[in-house]
């Protein structure tokens, strides 16, 4: 029996014990086939899942260094019937290929004639296939590429796509790295670095970093790699504004070469950034912005914020299989659990890093997290027990007894930017007065917000309250305490966008805060427990603390 | 012929006998009585089949060429005659082979006798009627075809006009067996104006006109014999002169192996074919304790027809995960290994009517407590001997029924010869070789192909099977696998020099186990606990780790090591089974390796606040009042003290009594209470009157109680009568005398008495007096009645009992006394 650091569980987990001496080469030989799944402080947990596997099968790894790996580290016997399990799979990507061929275009091409014969029998192929060309050969529609991968990986034998891609109309982009206007020079950072070329090599797929990692700059350097024009998608018109800032002073890009596609404007250059919402916006179940895809012969389309991307977005990729796609994140993990649609229409993951990794190396800020839980008064505890069930969350994160305890935390911190997010406009406007700050809510223009950040940033206000349009893409950089006071249910993911708002590196490296106000034995309690589940699974340690501690001292009481 | 065999044998050593005795054991089972019943049953069809069996394809070829070479004469034939035969082909086998597997037939006296006139078990003619798949020579089957094989240059010139369709024909009789039933209509005449004489088939380029079967036959190169299905048109044989030449190129044997076929196996690391069976060891016992937990919450009913339902095996699927054939075999293996048994239900018909459950047994528990090995080798060593073929499970019989898990239908004597005999291939190998399967069937069937041929499903099976129960690793045997085998095996062999069963190792289960044990995981006593409220426990649990575990975390995913989650619910679960929060902050602390987070302590902390904080409990009446000082007064009163009355809250205070008692005790006391119901509004109560059950009186009585009752005539003499017989059975109870009694001390009566007792009889039944006489009974006991003699003659005495009013029958020679009635 080996002492190695690797436990194979039977339901393909893997337990990585990360304080073993061989626990960071086990990482290293792991990370190709499986997934991180969570990463608290002593075992992480990778999962071994059909989509991983066929990811290292894409990368070239096969079954056999596969199981030679799970051996080599594992404490354990490793079961006889997990290692087949794993070779099996392994064995299914690839069978087909979607290929190019001179004489009949896009064809799927089998490498094995019966997976070939039970693919084509299934009706959930039916009419995405065209005429049979030969034993081995299929030919396709190139408007169902997307489509048929989509399937054929339902169906469990994903293809191979090896069909390429156009190039576009080239367009020169270059890096500025020497600093552009007067600015101090710079250069990519090792793990973007690393990000670029393996998404280059792989042709499409997505990049997974934490938030404030600079997954900005993963974009622009993938378009100087690929010299074309680009099409960026983002998830609101701030967000779309930073992109653009952001590239015209890391690029040689200009700000006449980048059109911005929105709800105010629409203008389309070589590199246009256009918003989610404008593309799935419809008049009359049609959806109207569709031409974009078609306005320019891409060469790159950007995806930022992936695991938001809308269900009709994916609609549209699949028309898009033959431009290289870039797809950022912080997460894989969508709510509505559609990463085989992420896998299949936009590409394997390229790149991930453990975010305590990327913080460990000093490029984002370290985070304290902690709940603060307050206990209602007998009245609100009255109403709320009594309130009706979809009223309770409301009733439970919006009690005032939450305003002083933010108080007190917004005053703990005098010197520090501090952020507080909410979910529910009234909570907000109460906040506002009582805490004397200006609020961000989805009513506010964009010009306003503009202004409102702009005195944030440059510390002008010290604290800003925000609604949910804060959840994403802004750029508030000096922003080192975020007080939650209510969220979407037990949305994971906006826990870890939330988060991701203080993660961006201070100039002094001091510490991030990140607060949680909730209510005590109520179903708010719940809620943020779910949240939190995935920042502790990321190895943020959550420390609870009651309210009363945060209020100081209590005043002394008579009996 | 059987006396030869059976003078050859006589002529034996004791020894040598014996050596053939323990290779064929059949042979004594009966012991037979004398040589010649050891001859006969040597020579018996059923005994030579069996020792057939287990010979090599090689021995059973020279077998065959020994029966080629006989001489039609006398039958004998002799070893130069079979080497000669073995190496006439191209490639021949090492003389020296041949030799070895004439050895090993004469050593099982299927050929015996000198080297030079050996004979051949008789027998083996009607096990295998074709040897070498040559057919009958051609003297035995037709005259025409005889002619012509008698002449070789015309049998030559006719095989190689043949055209090319008959050829295949041809061909693919002389590779044997030579019968080959004939097609309907294939022997009848082409149609009309079709050139008989070589008929053009579409091979030939011509006209399909006639079979080539016919064509065969019309040239006498195949003879039609009779035989086959119906439908068919008989069948057509090959005669034996044809086929060895035919056979040119290969040999009149046929392609001749004299070793075992080369496989080119992989070889593992045996330490990771090791590992790799080892894994699957540890999911076996886990998913057949999974299973077997599952029966237990949840029985499975046993069909009419036997076995377990589809609809029970797929629920246990479901339940656990596995697949459907994975599940039938633990399920199966699990039954043999006496962990799970039926259990009857009386007076209970479930949804199929049955009325017997399958669940765990009490050895369930026994097993439970053994060590992750000593539990996989119980069940390795049930599969090895169970005579079950789980793959027929979710096959269909020959009803087209279902073969179910545990039914009748999957029943297979044959299935533990089969799975030693594929492991056994898989032994013999080098270690940690894993051939294919595909090779493995071919060293079987050249083993032993007499007991291979047509089991090949049952071998594919059996090796799917060892993988998943981690006898093999990755295709290799894995050690202890070996080990475990070679128990087996020499636990079956050696039973007669242990028949107690007291082998040295039996305590631990053996080197098997032992050698187990040491790939498995140890057993560890800790876990590590991490900020998302997980728990890790880097190994198999202790029993005590594992049960405190099982109370307060949820099991999240097991294998190697196990991960467990704590909620909410789990805390609250482990401070319900008793445990305080103290107590579970100290188990934490004692039990893990690394700092407790603080989220951790303060969850158990949130939930123990919360604990308890409704409270329930039972009580048999309430008292309330919103007067809380009334309330006080009422506690206090030592008049109701009986009550024992318990304040819950200032305003209300329960009793374990019911409501009425309360109610008139607090009356006597002088409250003034009134009940409520569950809505709270007053019940008001009226006292009841009470009253004794209605009875009837007297009065309707008409007769004195008194006055005598009268009896009519007949009643009365029924009753003397009754008194009579009453007063002779007091009679008759009186004891008889002694001498009738035949207690006297002066020992058996005498010749002297029984005459006397004739002569008391005769004056009896002269006198019609009531005489006492003593008998012996047809059991040898001596009894006694009191008669009235009626006739006396032929040698017995007919005499009226008076007591039962029947007429008796003594035999004179029984009555031993007879004393008169005085």
């Amino acid at each position: 029996m080996s002492g190695g650091p690797l436990i194979v569980q039977s339901d393909k987990t893997l337990l990585l014990e990360i304080d073993h001496p061989d626990a960071q080469s086990c990482r290293m030989a792991i990370a190709p086939f499986a997934e991180l799944e969570r990463s608290p402080e002593h075992v992480h947990t990778y999962r071994l899942t059909p989509l991983g596997l066929w990811n290292a099968r894409a990368a070239g790894h096969d079954a056999e260094g596969v199981v030679d790996a799970l051996l080599k580290y594992s404490r354990y016997p490793v079961p006889h019937a997990l290692l087949v399990d794993v070779a099996e799979t392994m064995d299914r990507y690839g069978r087909l290929q979607l290929a190019n061929d001179p004489a009949h275009g896009l064809v799927l091409r089998a490498l094995d004639r019966v997976v070939l014969v039970e693919v084509a029998k299934s009706k959930k192929l039916a009419g995405m296939l065209g005429n049979r060309i030969d034993d081995d050969t299929i030919a396709v529609h190139p408007s169902e590429r997307g489509r048929l991968k989509q399937a054929l990986l339902k169906l469990g034998w994903p293809a191979e796509d090896l069909a390429g891609y156009v190039d576009g109309e080239a367009h020169p982009i270059e890096l500025a790295e020497a600093g552009k206007d007067g600015g101090k020079p710079w250069t990519l950072r090792s793990y973007q670095r690393e990000a670029v070329e393996a998404f280059w090599a792989g042709g499409s797929g997505v990049v997974v970093l934490p938030c404030g990692a600079g997954k900005t700059l993963v974009g622009a350097a993938a378009m100087a790699e690929a010299k074309a024009t680009t099409l960026i998608l983002v998830t609101n018109t701030v967000a779309g504004r930073q992109w653009k800032r952001e590239l015209i002073a890391r690029t040689s890009l200009t700000e006449e070469e980048i059109g911005e596609y929105s709800g105010e404007r629409k203008e389309i250059r070589p590199v246009t950034i256009a918003t989610y919402q404008v593309l799935t916006s419809r008049k009359k179940g049609v959806f109207t912005h569709l031409d974009l895809f078609g306005a320019r012969d891409w060469g790159l389309v950007v995806y930022d914020e992936v695991h938001l991307l809308p269900a009709p977005i994916f609609r549209f990729t699949a028309d898009l299989q033959a431009r290289r796609r870039l797809g950022l994140t912080a997460t894989l993990v969508r709510e509505d659990g559609r990463e085989g649609d992420v896998f299949s229409l936009i590409g394997p993951k390229r790149y991930d890093a453990p975010w305590k990794d990327i913080e460990s190396q000093g490029w984002i800020a370290p985070a304290e997290c902690v709940e603060v839980r307050v206990t209602l008064t007998d009245a609100e505890r009255m109403s709320y027990a009594t309130a009706e069930a979809e009223e309770r969350y409301r009733m439970a994160a919006t009690a005032r007894t939450k305003l002083p305890v933010v108080r007190a935390l917004v005053d703990r911190h005098p010197d520090e930017q501090t952020l507080v997010i909410g979910a529910y406009i009234d909570q907000l406007h109460q906040l506002g007065e009582y805490l004397d700050a200006p609020i961000v809510q989805g009513s506010t223009t964009n010009k306003e917000r503009e202004r409102l950040f702009d005195a944030f940033r440059t510390g002008e206000i010290r604290t800003l309250v925000i609604s949910k349009v804060g959840n994403f893409s802004i750029d508030l950089p000096e922003a080192a305490v975020a007080i939650q006071v209510s969220g979407t249910f037990g949305s994971r993911q906006e826990e870890a966008q939330r988060l991701g708002r203080v993660l961006r590196p201070k100039a002094d490296g001091r510490q991030a805060h990140f607060y949680t106000v909730v209510s005590r034995d109520t179903i708010d309690t719940e809620y943020a427990a779910h949240r939190q589940r995935f920042l502790a699974e990321q190895g943020y340690a959550y420390t609870i603390v009651d309210a009363d501690d945060v209020l100081g001292p209590t005043l002394p009481t008579v009996d | 012929m059987s006396t030869s065999l059976a003078d050859h044998l006589r002529s034996l050593s004791d020894e040598s006998l014996a050596a053939l005795l323990q290779l064929r054991p059949d042979l004594v089972v009966p012991v037979p009585a004398d040589v010649a019943a050891l001859a006969i049953r040597a020579q018996s069809r059923v005994s030579v089949s069996r020792a057939l069996d287990g010979l090599d394809q090689f021995t059973l070829q020279i077998l065959d060429a020994a029966r080629l070479t006989r001489d039609p004469a006398d039958g004998t034939t002799s070893v130069d005659g079979v080497l000669a035969l073995a190496t006439a082909g191209p490639n021949p086998p090492a003389p020296t082979t041949i030799r070895a597997a004439v050895d090993r037939l004469r050593a099982r006296f299927l050929l015996y006798g000198p080297d030079n006139a050996l004979r051949l078990v008789g027998g083996i003619d009607e096990i295998s009627p074709y040897p070498a798949g040559l057919g009958r020579p051609a003297t035995e089957l037709d005259a025409r075809t005889a002619a012509l094989c008698a002449d070789p240059a015309k049998l030559r010139r006719t095989l190689l006009s043949a055209p090319p369709s008959a050829r295949a024909i041809l061909d693919r009789l002389a590779a044997g067996p030579p019968v080959g039933s004939v097609p309907p209509g294939a022997l009848q005449a082409p149609a009309i104006g079709a050139d008989d004489d070589l008929p053009p088939d579409d091979t030939n380029g011509g006209a399909p006109t006639g079979s080539p079967v016919r064509w065969l036959v019309d040239h006498r190169l195949l003879v039609r014999v009779s035989g086959g299905k119906n439908g068919t048109n008989g069948m057509v044989e090959l005669p034996r002169e044809v086929g060895l030449l035919l056979r040119r190129e290969t040999g009149p044997l046929g392609p001749l192996r004299s070793s075992p076929p080369q496989v080119t196996a992989t070889v593992r690391e045996p330490k990771a074919a090791d590992s790799a069976g080892a894994g699957q060891t540890m999911e076996v016992v886990r998913h057949t304790e999974a299973l077997l937990e599952q029966l237990a919450a949840e029985p499975a009913l046993v069909l009419r027809s036997g076995g377990i339902g589809v609809r029970d095996l797929r629920r246990l699927v479901r339940a656990t995960g596995l697949d459907e054939p994975t599940a039938a075999l633990l399920l199966e293996v699990a039954y043999a290994a006496g962990l799970a048994g039926e259990l009857e239900l009386p007076g209970v018909a479930g949804r199929y009517g049955a009325d017997q459950q399958v669940l765990p047994t009490a050895g369930y528990e026994v097993w439970r407590a053994g060590s992750l090995a000593q539990r996989w080798e119980q069940l390795a060593r049930a599969w090895l001997t169970m005579t079950r073929q789980v793959g027929l499970v979710g096959q269909r019989d020959d009803r087209d029924r279902p073969i179910t898990v545990l039914s009748a239908e999957a029943e297979r004597a044959g299935a533990p010869a089969a799975r030693q005999a594929v492991l056994g291939v898989l032994a013999d190998l080098e270690p940690a070789s894993a051939p294919s399967v595909d090779e493995v069937l071919a060293l079987l069937d050249w083993r032993a192909p007499r007991r291979s041929r047509g089991r090949e499903n049952a071998h594919r099976e059996v090796l799917a099977e060892a993988a998943t129960l981690g006898v093999t690793g990755l295709g290799a045997l894995t050690s202890y696998g070996r080990l475990l085998l070679a128990e087996a095996t020499a636990g079956e062999e050696g039973a007669t020099d242990d028949p107690l069963g007291l082998r040295a190792d039996a305590e631990d289960g053996g080197s098997a186990v032992r050698v187990l044990d040491t790939l498995l995981p140890a057993p560890v006593d800790h876990f590590l606990v991490q900020a998302d409220l997980t728990v890790v426990v880097p190994g198999p649990p202790e029993p005590a780790l594992a049960a405190e575990l099982e109370l307060i975390a949820e099991p999240e995913s097991a294998g190697g090591a196990s991960v467990h989650r704590i909620t909410t619910a789990s805390v609250r679960r482990a401070l319900d089974a008793g445990y305080s929060a103290d107590d579970l902050q100290e188990l934490f602390r004692r039990r893990s390796r690394t700092p407790i987070p603080q989220g951790l302590t303060y969850l158990v902390d949130d939930v123990a606040r919360k604990h308890g904080g409704l409270r329930i409990g039972s009580a048999g009446a309430y008292l309330r009042s919103d007067d809380e000082a009334l309330l006080a007064e009422v506690l206090a009163d030592r008049r109701v003290e009986a009550l024992t009355l318990r304040r819950l809250a200032p305003t209300v205070l329960v009793t374990p009594f019911q409501a009425n008692r309360l109610i008139s005790v607090l009356r006597e006391a002088g409250y003034a209470p009134v009940a409520e119901d569950a809505t709270g509004s007053t019940v008001l109560t009226k006292p009841k009157t009470r009253r004794a059950p209605a009875r009837v009186t007297g009065a309707t009585r008409t007769l004195d109680p008194l006055a005598t009752p009268r009896l009519p005539l007949p009643r009365l003499l029924g009753v003397v009568e009754q008194i009579r017989r009453g007063d002779a059975a007091a009679r008759a109870a009186r004891r008889a005398p002694a001498v009738v009694r035949g207690a006297s001390p002066d020992g058996p009566v005498s010749a002297h008495s029984h005459q006397d007792a004739i002569a008391v009889l005769q004056q009896a039944v002269r006198d019609k007096a009531l005489v006492w006489v003593g008998y012996v009974d047809a059991h040898g006991a001596t009894a006694s009645r009191l008669v009235r003699p009626v006739s006396l003659g032929a040698g017995y005495l007919r005499a009226e009992d008076e007591r039962t009013e029947m007429l008796h029958t003594f035999a004179l020679h029984r009555i031993t006394a007879a004393v008169l009635e005085k």
